[in-house]
């Protein structure tokens, strides 16, 4: 009897080899670039033709905006999240929108950036630093210098009220005691547009409409690498970094496949693509792409993700008081 | 025979006519009276504290203030501007009035955010064309088009075809005794333009400010990526901001704010219904032909100048828009080894999503023409009759349709997230979400451009054909579909051509509406553009412009058999 059972439940782990062809239809909402988010959703397509995946791309926020109207409505359309920042994924982990995924891999990675309750797992390394147009008379090195003469009525950002990485960037800056609030209230001063996400301020410094931005590495590597008049700063102060990390809402439809996304993104095969869109991946294993500085020598400024969700509304109404929304 | 005083709610006529009253209240009465409910009670009771409140706030000030500022400027600018082509084109003898009129009319018929990106590509230091003949701005010089002065100019050039409509058909109404007597006493041309024509032309050159005001305040395309660059915020950006930026939870607060954009919308409406009634003179004369005043000399140069505007109106930022969709990455200079056809094979062959909002937005775009062609036949049926309970009942659906397509497009789809966020009644699901949502909205809010293509045929036809098929027993329906269907059916079908292309290129009514699966085409360039993918805008853009020109061209073939007036770029 006993042996039966046991043959019985080999024949069905067998039948159940580990990339089960997975079926039905899978959502994800993310705040990857177009081009990036589609090149993930065809490798891992690619891997389970069975799957119909269908996904959004818009900034963090608006992302969450997006998904809060959901909830309210009462039906939430994603089973996966690929957002900016641990932040958010923190607080939605709060109001138990989260499913754990005890499965998965995660002993190659750093456990400081992920969920030691299995919610949400890192997935790349963002940073934001300096980006400049190479028409520009200056070259800045430090924060300090974006208060200069020189980039008066030339410097853009993007505003948190639209990225996550912003959000991450504002709390990382103005808790820096050298820089502080007054070094944003400096760039308010300097005539700084704020506004928009990311992709903004790229279009607005490679069109030459502005010389100076806070911009997110990769945008501006790759742009660089393409043949854009930009190029990169890690200020001397240091960089902020979001993780990008994807979670499973517990009102996912489609469970089993997206957890074998998840599975995907942490694997090495994940992280070697991700680096081979130009992101510095989470992986200690998988090497930086071209245009980075050795993972070493990138200095992080601090940051700490319980102030900075607890301080969210504050910070947000503050800057929108300093930038005028 | 029976009179139309003598309509009962009994049979075909009876329950069509409800049917009609009953769908159009819901889509376009009830969202917009919940809306105002929200605005105008606290606590339970009626109370404009909520919206002093609002009012209170400085950001909604500045932005109420801004809304104003750049409508009144742009609408003075385009009535000029309107005003000027149209006595060019209907008072004069230049040539080639067909295909001016076609372009005239072509900046009303592109998306506003496609001509947004189009101008920001063609001013800007990373413009194309400029780089190419060596006049564009140094790198970090300001964007002309970022300020105030570009947000207007835009806006004055896409709703200057509406007012060069208004006073094109004020023209053609014009009794030629008045200018031919004032000719035959000596008067010339300044002075007959002077004290005849534009006096007798006030309430349609009242009617095109009204109109170019109210489109300049609801505009979003152009007051968002125009706009929000030149730190200029403006109503329907606020609201925008508000609610994609913090949720639902905000739409208490942002229903207040999209109240107040439809109130400043309703009385300036209110306004000029008021005035057009005190200035309506009684003339004799039917509509005629024109006047082509011999220009003599001055005609070449009236010509000459008439198509270099247009031409530097339309041309550079096409050429931009189409120069930038080539472009290998935003920023290069123009140059062969800078070219590719990247953009489009990633939008057609690569983005998922891309195919799909081509696809959503034409079936919805196909569907809610079809839909507004038919309730527009049967509700124009009634409203076509001379008096009586139906007429009247009729009336009011048809105010209440035009009223959905004043007040700014944005505005109603905050009314529609709080209708339909709550799940419906009986079926339990949620509207929100779902293609459905955009696709209501489309017939609530276009309804009214439907409407009066199939007024204009309904006026032409003769009541008595309707006694006649009465007297011979024929029925509601038999007579729907045996007279007056066929008769106004080319007019429905122009009127849902412009549905169709209206609805194709719209991005207000669905940048709040739109879900996963459910995007459309103005909400998809849109979010390329305000991603950064400036490139990838551009080449979509100039797909949807091929398409709406090639669209504009096949309705041509329509005008033989649609009464005057049905196609507005066709004479």
């Amino acid at each position: 009897m006993k042996t039966k059972l046991l043959a019985a439940l080999m024949t069905v782990s067998l039948a159940t080899p580990a990339f089960a062809d997975l079926s039905g239809k899978l959502v994800l909402y993310t705040s990857q670039p177009n081009a990036d988010a589609q090149q993930t959703v065809d490798a891992f397509k690619a891997k389970h033709p069975g799957l119909e995946i269908e996904w959004v791309r818009d900034g963090t926020s608006k992302v969450m905006a997006k998904l809060q109207a959901e909830f309210a409505a009462g039906d939430p359309q994603p089973d996966l999240l690929l957002i900016a920042d641990t932040v958010t994924m923190e607080s939605l982990k709060k109001e138990g929108r989260l499913l754990a995924h005890e499965g998965a891999d995660v002993s190659a990675y750093d456990p400081a950036i992920m969920d030691k309750d299995r919610t949400y797992f890192s997935t790349k390394l963002i940073t934001t630093g300096i980006v400049y147009n190479t028409g520009a008379s200056m070259v800045p090195a430090s924060y300090k210098d974006l208060l200069k003469p020189e980039a008066k009525d030339s410097f853009a950002m993007p505003s948190p009220l639209t990225s996550g990485a912003a959000t991450i960037h504002m709390v990382s800056v103005t808790s820096n005691p050298d820089l502080g609030w007054a070094f944003y209230e400096g760039l308010a001063e300097q005539g700084a547009l704020a506004q928009g996400g990311n992709g903004g301020v790229y279009k607005a410094v490679a069109g030459g409409e502005k010389l100076y931005g806070f911009l997110v590495d990769f945008m501006a590597i790759r742009g660089a690498a393409e043949g854009a008049p930009v190029a990169f700063v890690f200020p001397e102060e240091g960089v902020s970094a979001v993780t990008e990390p994807v979670a499973i809402l517990k009102t996912a439809k489609n469970v089993e496949a997206a957890k074998a996304f998840v599975d995907f993104l942490i694997s090495e095969e994940g992280q070697a693509l991700a680096a081979s869109q130009g992101y510095l991946p989470a992986h200690p294993g998988v090497p930086a792409p071209k245009g980075f500085p050795a993972r070493d020598k990138i200095k992080l400024l601090n940051f700490d993700p319980a102030a900075a969700l607890e301080g969210d509304a504050a910070n947000k109404m503050k800057f929108e008081e300093i930038f005028g929304g | 025979m029976r009179s139309p005083s003598a309509f009962t709610f009994a049979g075909g006529e009876g329950l069509s006519l409800a049917a009609v009253a009953f769908l159009v209240t819901l889509l376009c009465g009830v969202p917009l009276a919940l809306l105002f409910a929200i605005g105008l009670t606290s606590e339970g009771g009626l109370s404009l504290g909520p919206l002093a409140d609002t009012l209170a706030s400085r950001s909604v000030q500045r932005a109420l203030w801004n809304s104003l500022e750049s409508s009144f400027l742009s609408a003075c600018l385009a009535t000029v501007l309107g005003t000027v082509l149209a006595l060019a084109l209907g008072l004069t003898n230049v040539r080639a009035k067909a295909p001016l009129v076609f372009l005239i009319l072509l900046p009303m018929m592109i998306p506003p955010h496609v001509t947004a990106i189009a101008w920001s590509q063609a001013l800007g230091p990373a413009s194309p064309v400029l780089q190419a003949v060596g006049l564009a701005p140094a790198a970090g010089a300001p964007h002309p088009v970022y300020s105030l002065a570009g947000l207007v100019a835009l806006l004055s050039f896409q709703h200057m075809p509406i007012v060069f409509l208004v006073v094109r058909a004020g023209l053609r109404a014009f009794p030629r005794e008045l200018s031919d007597a004032a000719r035959v006493s000596g008067a010339r041309a300044p002075r007959l333009l002077w004290r005849i024509t534009l006096p007798l032309l006030a309430p349609s050159l009242l009617a095109g400010f009204v109109l170019a005001f109210v489109s300049a305040l609801g505009n979003f395309g152009i007051n968002a990526l125009i706009g929000i660059p030149a730190r200029y915020t403006t109503l329907p950006v606020l609201i925008w901001r508000r609610l994609a930026g913090y949720g639902p939870s905000v739409i208490g607060d942002v229903a207040l704010i999209s109240m107040l954009l439809g109130i400043v919308t309703l009385g300036l409406v209110a306004i000029q219904v008021l005035l057009q009634r005190r200035m309506r003179n009684a003339l004799v004369g039917l509509p005629q032909q024109p006047l082509a005043v011999d220009l003599g000399r001055a005609r070449l140069p009236v010509e000459a100048s008439v198509w270099l505007m247009l031409a530097a109106a339309l041309l550079l930022p096409a050429l931009s828009l189409f120069a930038t969709s080539l472009m290998r990455t935003y920023g290069l200079p123009l140059a062969a080894s800078s070219l590719t056809l990247e953009n489009y094979a990633e939008i057609l062959f690569r983005q998922a999503v891309t195919l799909r909002a081509f696809a959503n937005s034409t079936v919805a775009a196909a569907l809610a023409a079809l839909l507004i062609a038919g309730l527009s036949i049967l509700l124009g049926y009634f409203l076509a009759m001379r008096r009586g309970i139906a007429r009247r009942l009729a009336g009011l659906v048809a105010a209440q349709a035009d009223v959905a397509y004043a007040v700014p497009g944005l505005v109603m789809s905050i009314a529609f997230i709080l209708m339909f966020l709550r799940p419906l009644p009986v079926l339990g699901v949620s509207l929100y979400g779902t293609m459905a949502i955009i696709l209501l909205a489309y017939v609530a809010v276009f309804l009214a451009i439907g409407l009066n293509s199939v007024m204009a045929a309904y006026m032409q036809v003769d009541a008595s054909l309707d006694d006649a098929a009465r007297v011979s027993g024929a029925g509601f329906f038999r007579r729907l579909v045996r007279i007056h269907a066929p008769l106004v059916a080319p007019a429905a079908a122009s009127g849902a051509i412009l549905v169709f292309l209206t609805s194709y290129n719209e991005v207000t009514v669905s940048a709040l509406l739109w879900s996963s699966g459910n995007e459309t085409i103005g909400t998809t360039i849109f979010n390329y553009e305000d991603g950064g993918y400036t490139t990838l805008a551009a080449a979509m853009s100039s797909i949807t412009v091929v398409a709406t020109v090639l669209v504009m061209l096949a309705v041509n073939g329509l005008a033989r058999h649609v009464p005057a007036g049905a196609i507005p770029w066709k004479d």
